[in-house]
């Protein structure tokens, strides 16, 4: 393009998006961002039409988790705008890059409550890791470029652009800059040679460590550096929700995922050890519990990009602020060869004796795990595992073995319900070469499930698993073990209500919706199973299919996630059923 | 360390719109009350000095430091324990 050459600042805002590498945008329209959806027809990236700015969201929030790469979503002002908030909230707390782009009122009409006006930045300011108000169609190029920047340095994290119509609709020759300059953000930090040989010795001088690696690891790309650094030097590996994939789980030095239902190995090997090396992480009070009786007999090395997170829930005895891969390519080379043998053989026998199993509770009833062991064998532990949030979501965590980073993807801050059909499709989109699974539970499907429909369109060949226990089963387990079998607000099904929600008991249904139909309806390939015994078989062939397959499981109802360390409490408080 | 006492936040931060709320909804969004706020431009027009008054923990001061650090807009922030008249 002639550099004279001018435009509108909608199709600015469109060869900005191009020249940042977007590939895919995910959106919804409306009147104020008219003047950029009508340059869309003529761009270089696919459009993904969603059915609500908060599918939208959570879509390029999944492409962004099994990518890397940062997704791009574009709605209107007012509601289009408030309802990306979960959305962004979700890709904040786990460190997601986004780009939002939101259509705003006039710049004269702003404060006057016209049609459709919300305070956007003022409303997502506390979502968001940065948002901008766009004065005028000049600034466009540059904040898109200062935008995907923020979005994937330091801590990756969602960033607004809130665009007034009148500045999508003038003239702008304002070109999209070759190089970001921030003047106050400078977010790379790196270990010194002190920290760097300080850590080194701590493990060589190690009897019983542990690496603890989170989200951070898989963010940084450094999956192979934890393997080579626990294989050189001996150290057993526990991850984080957020951190599952990062470290192969089939590896005999493997705790697997570590907190209130991580395995019994990881969470007394953390108790036990006399080295923690926490890479990537946030130390959650869902990992911690008493934040006082947390890892006792544990020195801290706490690595991570973001400084706010070092300290923040428990002290360190050293913290660095840096890459994790970087630490970790040179730290490895300095620690030496090692093996544990007397700590990794307790591990041993605790993983032996408390292995994360369950069993039958009723003849005749599926229980939740045999379905996530149902789809790991079908797809060989290679696909992509979306999640949605809640028991099913704990029981993918711990009935899968991952091995690959970005293959499991989920909710772990602030536990979206809805997060999985719309992520799924995200991801679909993003990573074509591996199958995507969607396991979600009976609520969370029905608050984003108008979204398969974009599945269908798009052919895209999504598995969605239903586990329909016909309740919100978390939030009932928690009453059946802390609130006295008070099932307030938690029984979906007809039968099983507290008085004051009484339904008629002569319906002739127990349950709606049916899934199936409802499936069925969104144009995609749906599957119900009841009989245990056809459920590898249902499975199996929903996700062979080239086709947008629904499955719905009936499970057993009352089945709750065990291992479970409550809110709060320390380890030695673990209930095992 | 941990007994609340009043600290003076010093941030420079860039002058631009929206830079006072994201700083003061970060501080109150925690729960915390801001008993004095002093903002105005320094030499250089481009850049804001704010000085805030906020009650709490050396801890909990300290993690709202760093928070602020990593606000896109701040360019330099530091705190120190306010001295009670007489002291």
């Amino acid at each position: 393009m002639n550099r004279n050459e001018t435009r509108t600042g909608a199709q600015a805002l469109v060869d900005s998006l191009t020249k940042a590498g977007t590939e895919v945008l995910f959106g919804y329209p409306g009147g104020q961002a008219l003047d950029i959806f009508n340059c869309l027809p003529d761009a270089k990236f696919l459009f993904v039409l969603g059915r609500h700015e908060q599918g939208c969201v959570h879509m390029a929030d999944g492409y962004a988790r099994s990518t890397g790469k940062p997704g791009v979503c574009l709605v209107t002002s007012g509601p289009g705008a408030t309802n990306t908030v979960t959305g962004l909230a979700t890709a904040n707390i786990d460190g997601v890059p986004l780009i939002v782009i939101t259509g705003q009122v006039p710049m004269s009409l702003i404060g006057t409550d016209a049609f459709q006006e919300a305070d956007t930045t003022g409303v997502t300011r506390a979502v968001s890791k940065h948002n901008f108000l766009v004065h005028s169609a000049d600034e466009i190029p540059e904040i898109v470029a200062q935008a995907f920047y923020i979005a994937t340095h330091g801590k990756p994290g969602p960033v607004v652009i809130d665009i007034p119509k009148n500045c999508q609709q003038a003239l702008t020759s304002a070109q999209y800059p070759e190089r970001v300059s921030l003047r106050a953000y400078h977010p790379e930090s790196a270990a010194t040679s002190a920290q760097l040989s300080r850590f080194a010795r701590m493990i060589n001088e190690a009897k019983r460590p542990v690496i603890y690696a989170g989200g951070g690891v898989v963010a940084s790309g450094a999956a192979k550096d934890v393997a080579a650094l626990a294989h050189k030097a001996g150290i057993p590996v526990a991850t984080t929700l957020m951190g599952l994939g990062s470290f192969d789980e089939r590896d005999p030095l493997s705790l697997r995922m570590a907190g209130m239902h991580g395995t019994p190995a990881a969470n007394w090997a953390m108790n036990e050890a006399d080295l923690i090396i926490a890479l990537g992480v946030r130390f959650s009070d869902r990992v911690t519990g008493k934040i006082s009786k947390y890892a006792p007999h544990a020195k801290i090395v706490h690595v991570d990009c973001d400084p706010a997170s070092i300290g923040k829930n428990v002290a360190v005895a050293l913290g660095i602020v840096a890459d994790v891969k970087d630490v970790l390519t040179t730290v490895s080379s300095r620690v030496k060869s090692a093996t544990h043998p007397e700590w990794i053989a307790k591990i041993d026998g605790w993983k032996k004796s408390h292995p994360v199993s369950w069993s039958q509770m009723h003849p005749g009833v599926i229980m939740p795990q045999a379905v996530m062991e149902a789809v790991d064998k079908a797809t060989e532990g290679r696909a992509v595992v979306v999640t949605d949030v809640g028991q099913h979501q704990m029981w993918a965590a711990q009935h899968f073995r991952y091995s690959i980073p970005r293959h499991f993807l989920t909710s772990g801050g602030m536990g979206t319900m809805g997060f999985g059909i719309p992520a799924a499709i995200g991801a679909a989109f993003a990573r074509p070469d591996h199958k995507t699974v969607a396991i979600c539970g009976d609520g969370g499907a029905q608050m984003t499930f108008e979204e398969v429909v974009c599945a269908v369109e798009h052919k895209l060949p999504v598995t969605f698993i239903i586990i329909n226990n016909g309740c919100l089963g978390m939030v009932r387990q928690w009453q059946e073990l802390f609130y006295k079998k008070n099932y307030s607000g938690s029984i979906l099904t007809v039968k099983g209500r507290p008085n004051n929600e009484h339904l008629e008991q002569d319906l002739d249904y127990d349950y709606l919706p049916d899934f199936v139909k409802l499936a069925e309806a969104h144009g995609a390939e749906a599957y119900r199973v009841i009989d245990p015994a056809k459920l590898d078989s249902t499975i199996a062939k929903a996700i062979n299919s080239p086709k947008t397959t629904v499955v719905e499981v009936i499970v057993e109802p009352r089945a709750n996630v065990y291992p479970m360390i409550p809110a709060g409490k320390p380890v030695s408080e673990m209930v095992f059923n | 360390m941990s007994e609340n006492q009043i600290y003076r936040l010093n941030c420079y931060v860039e002058n631009k719109p929206g830079v006072l709320a994201r700083i003061v909804g970060l501080i109150s969004g925690r729960g915390y009350n801001i008993q004095t706020l002093n903002v105005g431009p320094t030499e250089d027009g481009t850049v804001s000095r704010m000085k805030i008054d906020v009650y709490g923990s050396g801890r909990v001061v300290e993690q709202i430091m760093l928070q602020l650090r990593n606000q896109v807009n701040v360019i330099e922030v530091t705190s120190r324990r306010k001295q009670p008249k007489g002291e």
